[in-house]
């Protein structure tokens, strides 16, 4: 990479040839980072193009980025082809599966991730940095290890084909990562706070709930923020637990769409329009916390 | 809302709030119970707080590996109880041959050992040789997971440093490309897998379309893309820098900007020039960052899953290594075979983040370390 000096350095060193080489440099980099925006951004606006096509438009010679006429009923006719192919496959029916499981999820994600993180952070006890140690590293064991005998258990236990395998065990931190951040924000949190409330005689969970609590609010939206994506996008999860059409969240009804449509003729119309559906809550959600959110994933990537 | 999706949202709800409950109950008398026995009440409040991890720890993770490497000794298909076979499934999994061709148009068949597959044959001048396996879609699965981990996760790191590096040049409006340039890893990976094979589907996908007056220039033919042996692999790694590259530069970025001014003019004042900067102050300061980002990357790259869901590929490209093993375990019901292979995987995870770990202490720099020992 050329451009690794800063800009005060042409300023300060080379006043004679500054507004020359200065130029040049700032249409280098703002040509690069506008380059890199068009590679980000042209996947979105064709995955959007695509779902307002007709089935002659997708197959048309050339690129074509806005499609005439737009047809935004695709989004209303591929609702009514899943209901014909599995009855009950609404739009609001399905929306809500994928809410009800995310919420969940994400409520005792964050919950618990955080009563964790307080314990590994705020207190003193004997083998402490093991238990954390250990928990960072299974981060490494990879999830379809846990799957198979996972899979078993929940049948004995008669919950496969219902939500309680995506829900409740989120009650268990079950996400190290958001422990981890968690914890590193915890101890950016001057100590003397709950110190004073701690002699002023409060316990344990009053300090939580009305110190800490109160702090942490910044790192919690972060987790907010990725936990909702994370849940909201989970496909192996569903995909192993859920066999009902009914009962499937937007990630699973996408794939039972695709797997619905002949491989020869796949309706791109269609899936693009799930697709940008599965799409808009995430960006909105993550938009509207846009800073937060990147500034509590770099909590973690920093320090690491 | 209709009454069926009320019937299979409240008992699950119910079992939620009963499990909150329990949870709760029991991190109360555990913490009774510690303080009783004598534990002073901060060592008692720390190990409660953290027992929801302890217990989901035991329940859903060391049980399960556990059970895992058990079943992976047996042969399993959910009907039959398990048979215990020993090591049956590792040394099926093992049998692999490299068997050296005559000649350049010799049968890869003539060569291989009977019941062995060809995995991967290389033709090299007036011979070469193929290597096959009994367990073919596990090596086929390796073959492409491996160079893909090895390469897209290099190759993504180095294009997220020079991101970082050129959003770390004062530019104007830093807040709407850090946010742009996120935007990928925030797309569903569901979402992101179809359009990409929408985007290089052969006859009028996107690329082709793009790269059309390019391929009549130097006279190819039209790339399919992802059914073509050689091509699936570049088109499996550009579509997972399309998907990383801008987040980890926006976590990078974070890094660069908290690498202290001071260290780049006293680096000035002893002469450096741009590149002796980058070598010197920029690589050790963001090395910690960066060893972050190659731990997180190499284990996601060796678990892709809906990338290899919604994008079939020929049997002889093979597909990636996780969605294989869930092949193998929910479609085909080889319960212990699939476990032996999510073994071999952890196993490989293992030795992965090991060698980096190891690595780390030669490249990896920790301000706070490096004073103490001063």
């Amino acid at each position: 990479m050329a451009a690794t000096a800063s800009t005060e350095r042409w300023s300060s060193n080379t006043p004679v040839t500054m507004s020359r080489g200065w130029h040049v440099r700032q249409i280098i980099i703002y040509g690069l980072l506008v380059l890199g925006g068009l590679i980000v951004i042209i996947p979105f606006v064709w995955m959007l193009s695509t779902s307002l096509k007709s089935q002659d438009q997708l197959f048309k010679p050339g690129i074509d980025l806005i499609p005439n006429p737009a047809l935004p009923q695709n989004y209303i006719d591929l609702w009514s082809r899943l209901a014909s192919i599995a009855p009950g496959m609404s739009f609001w029916r399905i929306v809500s599966n994928t809410l009800f499981m995310t919420l969940l999820a994400m409520f005792g994600e964050i919950f618990s991730a955080s009563l964790v993180a307080y314990g590994f952070a705020r207190f003193r006890w004997k083998g402490r940095d093991t238990v954390f140690a250990i928990m960072l590293a299974t981060v490494m064991i990879p999830s379809i290890i846990t799957r198979i005998p996972g899979f078993l258990i929940w049948k004995q236990l008669g919950l496969l084909n219902t939500y309680d395998p995506l829900t409740w065990p989120s009650l268990f931190a079950w996400g190290p990562i958001y422990v981890f951040l968690m914890r590193q924000f915890f101890l950016t949190i001057p100590r003397e706070i709950e110190e004073a409330a701690i002699m002023d005689g409060a316990n344990i969970v009053q300090v939580y709930w009305y110190i800490m609590l109160p702090l942490i609010r910044p790192i919690m939206l972060a987790i907010a923020v990725l936990s909702f994506q994370g849940n909201w996008n989970n496909f192996q999860g569903p995909l192993l637990y859920l066999t009902t059409p009914q009962m499937y969240p937007l990630a699973l009804a996408v794939q039972f769409f695709q797997n619905s449509v002949s491989k020869a003729a796949p309706l791109w119309q269609y899936m693009m329009a799930m697709s940008v559906m599965m799409s808009v809550p995430v960006l909105i959600i993550y938009f509207l916390a846009q800073k937060q959110f990147l500034d509590g994933i770099n909590i973690g990537g920093v320090k690491g | 809302m209709d009454p069926g999706a009320l019937q299979t949202y409240l008992p699950t709800l119910v079992r939620y709030l009963l499990v909150a409950i329990g949870l709760g109950i029991i991190m109360f008398i555990a913490y009774r119970a510690q303080i009783r026995w004598g534990s002073s009440r901060e060592a008692a409040a720390g190990r409660t707080l953290v027992m929801p991890w302890v217990i989901g720890f035991l329940i859903f993770t060391v049980f399960p590996v556990g059970a895992s490497f058990y079943l992976s000794l047996t042969e399993y298909n959910l009907v039959r109880p398990p048979t215990f076979v020993g090591f049956r499934n590792y040394t099926d999994l093992f049998s692999v041959n490299v068997s050296p061709l005559q000649s350049a148009d010799q049968r890869s068949s003539d060569v291989m050992p009977t019941g062995y597959k060809e995995v991967q044959r290389v033709n090299v001048a007036d011979g070469g040789a193929v290597f096959s396996a009994k367990e073919v879609d596990f090596w086929r699965a390796m073959r492409l997971t491996l160079p893909y981990a090895f390469l897209s996760v290099p190759v993504g790191m180095i294009a997220a440093l020079g991101v970082a590096m050129l959003l770390n040049q004062k530019v104007r409006f830093l807040g709407f490309w850090r946010v742009l340039y996120y935007m990928p890893a925030i797309l569903p990976a569901v979402a992101s897998a179809l359009l990409w094979r929408w985007i290089f589907s052969p006859d009028s996908g996107l690329l082709n379309n793009i790269l059309a007056p390019v391929y009549r220039l130097l006279g190819i033919e039209t790339p399919r893309w992802f059914s073509d042996p050689n091509l699936a692999l570049p088109a499996f790694i550009i579509l997972s820098l399309w998907g990383a590259f801008g987040a980890n530069s926006v976590i990078l970025l974070a890094g660069l900007k908290g690498i202290s001014k001071d260290l780049y003019e006293a680096a000035e004042i002893d002469g450096a020039g741009e590149w002796a900067k980058f070598r010197n102050v920029t690589i050790p300061m963001l090395s910690p960052a960066l060893f972050y980002n190659l731990v997180v990357s190499v284990i996601a790259a060796l678990q892709v899953f809906e990338v290899a869901a919604f994008i079939p590929t020929s049997a002889t490209i093979g597909t990636f290594v996780n969605w294989q093993i869930y092949t193998e375990a929910f479609t085909y019901r080889n319960m212990g075979m699939a476990s032996a292979e999510g073994w071999i995987l952890l196993v490989i995870i293992l030795l992965l983040t090991g060698l980096v770990f190891r690595s780390s202490s030669a490249w990896v720099f920790y301000q706070g370390s490096r004073e103490e020992a001063t």
